[in-house]
């Protein structure tokens, strides 16, 4: 989740406090807060913040806001929510965006000069929010523009991709919208959001001046706020009408808390958005939800007194009234982070401050114990050991090549393959523990022989008759390398292991292209096929560059496991 | 007294080479006598002799110098095929009969010898007489015999054989040996001149003393006691060497277990003996076992392409099973029957199907909660996990989370904290802890658990949180459920003293075979 840059001085002014970071820091859980480091010299400060359903607190406003909240204890009051009069400007939406871009929320943001260090604050929010909370803007974006140029209403429309041009942010000329999307830079990464559609979202005022084209980029003239800059548009678009909302309540808070003052705009749909047709924007996006305090006090584990809760709450933004079992609580307009009663009581405990909690030890009796499979496994090791093998424990993801050509396996030889491949070392959940065993040989020719080697560990077997189409089963691997390693050594080895497994067994002679012609087996348990044993084919030993002759086994464990009494 | 201290110091070698200045009567002896008395090897004589010195025991009495003379391949070929001299009067004599004559130049020419040695070889000719320059420089054999070439032939006859003692040739010949012998500036002679030191040696005052011992019958000494020494009782006459015990011994590689398994085994332990049960699942998941049923919306950030391995075939299992599948899907888009608002979105049941690789432990947290789990009851699992990452020092391809969770009716946020406490006593040893407020998509309320490790100071130890309504109930529980996991892996690392994550899986056998650390 994201982290975020801010000056320490920044912050003290937003508090109205002093804040070094010492006491920064105790006030961090409030937000889930890491602090991530600080310059001294400059007074910078990084914190990641780790809640992804708050992105209101994806600002340094954000974290000033609740750290007041909290030595006030009570909401801070944001009357643009509650304004009587009429919004004096409007932004009209054009029929057939509801297939598009269907959303869009505005308001201006007056009399509060920007700074450069305020501006960089802007610009991070509107990054992190569309990038994090609106997923790389395809959910929400937002805009930013210089108030006086614009003539109200503004049109939200829809336009030919050859049909508008303007001057897009970093160009010099105008380009059409066609043009922006192929030789713009934010056009090249974010078209992908209105591919196929034959006309494109647009916003332009009652002069025709186009302020920018949601979501990809603004103008260059109107769309560019500069330091000095005292009168803001703030426009919000998306594919999500509760989103966008709150988006616009965030920007619109941040800037009331900089002592911006915000005027509402209203929006008007001809179609239905679920919030009516005619919205005013910013408003109140929560309703007043009623919850038990049993709920509280059971997931807290204390009994709880409504007045306490009360008090809590409010101390964490919350517009709350409590009676005797139920409390009323609505979340504050930048929030919109309650699905249920659960959430309330982590707020509780946030705001009381999870040290104030009396741990409980839990003291219902269980029974621990291990898995069959994990026991059965834990005993071949230890005996595998006592044979004189090393252990071996590998990453399970491996190339191709490593798992089927090195092994001089039929190229059509089924594994579980990774289709968004980042690299093709890792591209294959291994078949077999062999290759992973013949990675370390391959890797350790200085290591001192002889190499007794052995792994035991988890392998994906596509299977078509299972559910995920592939099994997960344990298998034991061994290696045996050195001048003379052959079938005899390892030979033995097998036999050892399975007299103490109390496993009767035979050998079949098998033809199995990693191995020497005569001189492999197929291990049978019950006349069941278990295993392979043999001596490797020396082309084998030349596709992993290994010198010396190696011999091998390697056993299903899930078998041995669910065939034992 | 002392010569004991000394004769018990000796080595085998040593006793038998004083024992054989013993037979000698302690008179000095040279090193060839010594290698035949002693039957020893004469790199085993001139080592003993060494050491003897060193110990102050035998010292030199004397040195001869002898100079040795022989051939060298030079001279093989001058007797095969002559001496230059010879070959000029020979080739000159040849010539008259067939009425031609040479020049020096014609000599030249014929390239038989290197230009200086004909040159020397027509001097000393001329010198001799045996030659005489005529007109146009024509060489002219003379009836005059050259002495030199007489001698010279009669020396390489002489040491056709072996080389022969300098002295052993008349002055005369001493002196032409000496001319056309191997010097520094001519390498190209028929005789190489080569001096032998020759020394005898004495025991000293000691060396006479400790020799008697060593002389009179002394015990055999062996290095190695044998079953048949056991058997006859012959070790009763035998002396057995003193080893040099300070030195390391061979390495060996022994049987071991690999040291990142022992540590996961030593918590898989511990585990247990808090009440744990094990709990596994496949390395192929379903999305909707590994984010779905932990209520992860499905367009959650963390489900896009870059952050999960996709499968590529078979790419959606059969099915998911029924009626977990729809209450999910139920919790999801409207909050179901859990009292929740759900996340208000159309969830995918197509989406529920696609194969992944498992990118998180709680995957089988939440198949097991679907298998109607003991209640009360506690879970843990070390999962096999793979994370869309790059690999660098901090990310592995694959890697274990340890995860589980406990499930009864006392279930709150306090005995989540009561369970962190524990987990911080015995698995950091940590008498401190600190909890703060956390985010995981499927735990509310959700905690970070810090402890003061007592090597490594405070450390975030794991992750934990009561398990969301809208996860349990869609897949049957009705009681709370703590939810945590532990992140351990640095203090492995610690102990084994590697910093980077990827050598606890090292392919490096030298590596593996010298990781060592103590967990505890």
């Amino acid at each position: 989740m994201p982290t975020i840059s801010f000056f320490q001085k920044d912050l003290e002014e937003l508090l109205g406090r002093t804040a070094p970071p010492e006491q920064l820091e105790s006030w961090l859980p409030l937000v889930k807060g890491e602090l991530k480091d600080v310059t001294q010299a400059t007074g910078e400060i990084r914190v990641e913040l780790q809640d992804s359903n708050r992105p209101d607190l994806w600002s340094v406003e954000g974290i000033a806001r609740q750290i007041r909240i909290k030595l006030q204890e009570s909401p801070l009051a944001y009357p643009f929510l509650h304004a009587r009069t009429k919004p004096k400007r409007r932004i009209l939406v054009a029929e057939g965006l509801d297939q598009v871009r269907p959303y869009v929320a505005a308001c201006t943001a007056t009399g509060y000069t920007v700074t450069e260090e305020s501006l960089a604050q802007l610009i991070q929010v509107q990054e992190k929010l569309a990038d994090l909370y609106g997923h790389k803007r395809k959910t929400v974006s937002v805009g930013l523009y210089r108030l006086p140029r614009i003539h109200f209403p503004v049109t939200y429309g829809l336009v030919k991709p050859t049909e508008a041009r303007f001057t897009p942010l970093g160009f010099s000329e105008k380009l059409t919208l066609q043009e922006i999307l192929t030789v713009h830079p934010k056009g090249m990464e974010y078209g992908s959001i209105l591919a196929g559609q034959p006309l494109l979202p647009l916003l332009w005022d009652t002069e025709g001046q186009i302020l920018s084209f949601p979501p990809i980029i603004n103008s260059q003239d109107i769309g560019q706020v500069h330091a000095g800059d005292s009168d803001l548009l703030v426009e919000v678009t998306g594919t999500d009408m509760r989103m966008v909302l709150l988006t616009l309540n965030i920007f619109a808070t941040n800037l009331a808390d900089r002592g911006a003052v915000i005027e509402p705009i209203e929006v008007q749909y001809p179609y239905d958005t679920g919030w009516g047709k005619s919205i005013r924007t910013p408003c109140d996006i929560s309703a007043v939800q009623k919850i038990p305090l049993k709920a509280i006090e059971s997931a807290l584990g204390l009994p709880i007194d409504a007045e306490l809760v009360q008090q809590t709450l409010r101390a964490y933004g919350y517009e709350i009234k409590a009676s005797r079992h139920t409390l009323a609580v609505r979340l504050p307009h930048y929030r919109s982070d309650l699905m249920h009663p659960v959430d309330v009581a982590e707020d509780v405990a946030i705001s009381r401050g999870y040290d104030s909690f009396v741990p409980v030890m839990p003291a219902q009796f269980t029974v621990g114990s291990l898995s069959a499979l994990e026991m059965m496994s834990d005993y071949i090791r230890e005996h595998m050991v006592g044979q004189g093998f090393q252990e071996i424990f590998s990453n399970i993801l491996l190339s191709h090549e490593e798992l089927v050509e090195r092994m001089r396996l039929p190229e059509d030889e089924q594994v579980v393959e990774v289709d968004n491949v980042m690299s093709q070392s890792f591209s294959c959940l291994r078949s077999w523990i062999l290759p992973s065993l013949l990675r370390v040989e391959t890797a350790s020719p200085r290591a001192f022989y002889p190499h007794r080697l052995f792994e035991i560990g988890e392998v994906a077997i596509p299977d078509p008759s299972h559910e995920l189409g592939s099994r997960t089963t344990i298998q034991l691997g061994i290696v045996i390398a050195h001048p003379h390693a052959n079938f005899s050594e390892v030979h033995t080895c097998l036999d050892m292991l399975m007299f103490y497994l109390v496993k009767d067994y035979e050998l079949e002679p098998l033809n199995h292209d990693s191995f020497l012609n005569g001189r492999a087996g197929t291990i049978l348990c019950q006349g069941q096929p278990v295993g392979v044993i043999g001596e490797l084919h020396p082309e084998v030993l030349e596709n992993w560059g290994i010198s010396v002759p190696v011999s091998v086994f390697e056993l299903d464990v899930d078998w041995l496991c669910n065939d034992s009494p | 007294m002392q010569t004991t201290a000394v004769y018990d110091s000796l080595h085998p070698l040593e006793i038998n080479l004083l024992a054989a200045f013993g037979q000698s009567g302690d008179k000095p002896v040279s090193d060839s006598s010594l290698q035949e008395l002693s039957q020893l090897e004469p790199s085993q004589v001139s080592m003993a002799l060494g050491w003897l010195q060193a110990k102050n025991l035998v010292r030199i009495d004397s040195e001869v110098v002898t100079a040795w003379v022989e051939l060298t391949e030079v001279g093989r070929r001058y007797l095969a095929d002559g001496s230059p001299p010879e070959w000029i009067i020979r080739t000159c004599r040849q010539g008259a009969h067939e009425g031609r004559s040479f020049t020096v130049k014609d000599l030249q020419g014929l390239n038989a010898f290197p230009p200086t040695e004909l040159s020397r070889a027509i001097g000393l000719l001329k010198k001799e007489g045996a030659i005489a320059l005529g007109a146009g420089g024509r060489i002219e054999v003379t009836e005059t015999l050259s002495p030199t070439v007489e001698k010279l032939y009669a020396l390489l006859h002489e040491l056709k054989k072996d080389r022969r003692e300098l002295l052993s040739f008349s002055p005369d010949q001493q002196a032409l040996l000496r001319q056309y012998a191997v010097k520094r500036g001519s390498a190209q002679e028929p005789f190489r001149i080569e001096e032998r030191i020759q020394r005898e040696y004495i025991p000293t005052g000691t060396g006479k003393a400790v020799a008697k011992r060593c002389h009179a019958g002394s015990t055999e000494e062996v290095s190695q006691l044998t079953p048949d020494m056991l058997k006859d009782g012959s070790w009763r006459s035998k002396r057995f060497r003193k080893y040099t015990i300070t030195l390391r011994p061979p390495r060996v590689a022994p049987g071991r277990r690999h040291p990142y398994r022992d540590f996961l085994d030593l918590v898989k332990h511990k585990l247990v003996g808090m009440g744990f049960q094990e709990m596994r699942g496949p390395l192929v998941e379903t999305e909707f076992w590994d984010m779905d049923a932990l209520y992860m919306p499905q367009f959650h950030p963390a489900r896009a392409i870059h952050d999960v391995y996709f499968v590529k075939t078979p790419t959606h299992a059969k099915a998911v099973a029924e009626p977990f599948l729809s209450q999910v899907a139920a919790a999801h888009e409207t909050g179901g029957t859990t009292g929740s608002s759900g996340w208000g979105y159309r969830y995918d049941t197509e989406r529920a199907r696609r194969l992944i690789l498992r990118s998180q432990g709680t995957a089988v947290s939440a198949r097991t909660l679907a298998s109607n789990p003991l209640i009360p009851g506690k879970y843990f699992s070390m999962a096999r996990c793979f994370r869309y990452d790059q690999v660098d020092a901090t990310h592995a391809t694959d890697f274990f989370q340890i995860e589980g969770i406990v499930l009864g009716e006392e279930i709150n946020f306090r005995t989540l904290l009561g369970l962190l406490t524990i987990f911080a006593k015995e698995m950091a040893q940590a008498q401190e802890s600190k909890f703060f407020p956390a985010y995981f998509p499927f735990t509310e309320p959700s905690v970070e658990l810090h402890v003061r490790h007592p090597k490594l100071g405070w450390m975030e130890l794991g992750g934990a949180g009561l398990f969301r309504p809208e996860v349990t109930q869609p897949l049957g529980v009705t009681v709370p459920v703590i939810a945590w996991g532990l992140g351990l892996d640095r203090m492995a690392m610690v102990a084994l003293g590697i910093h980077d994550i990827r050598e606890l899986f090292s392919v490096d056998l030298e590596k593996i075979r010298t990781l060592r650390g103590r967990f505890a």
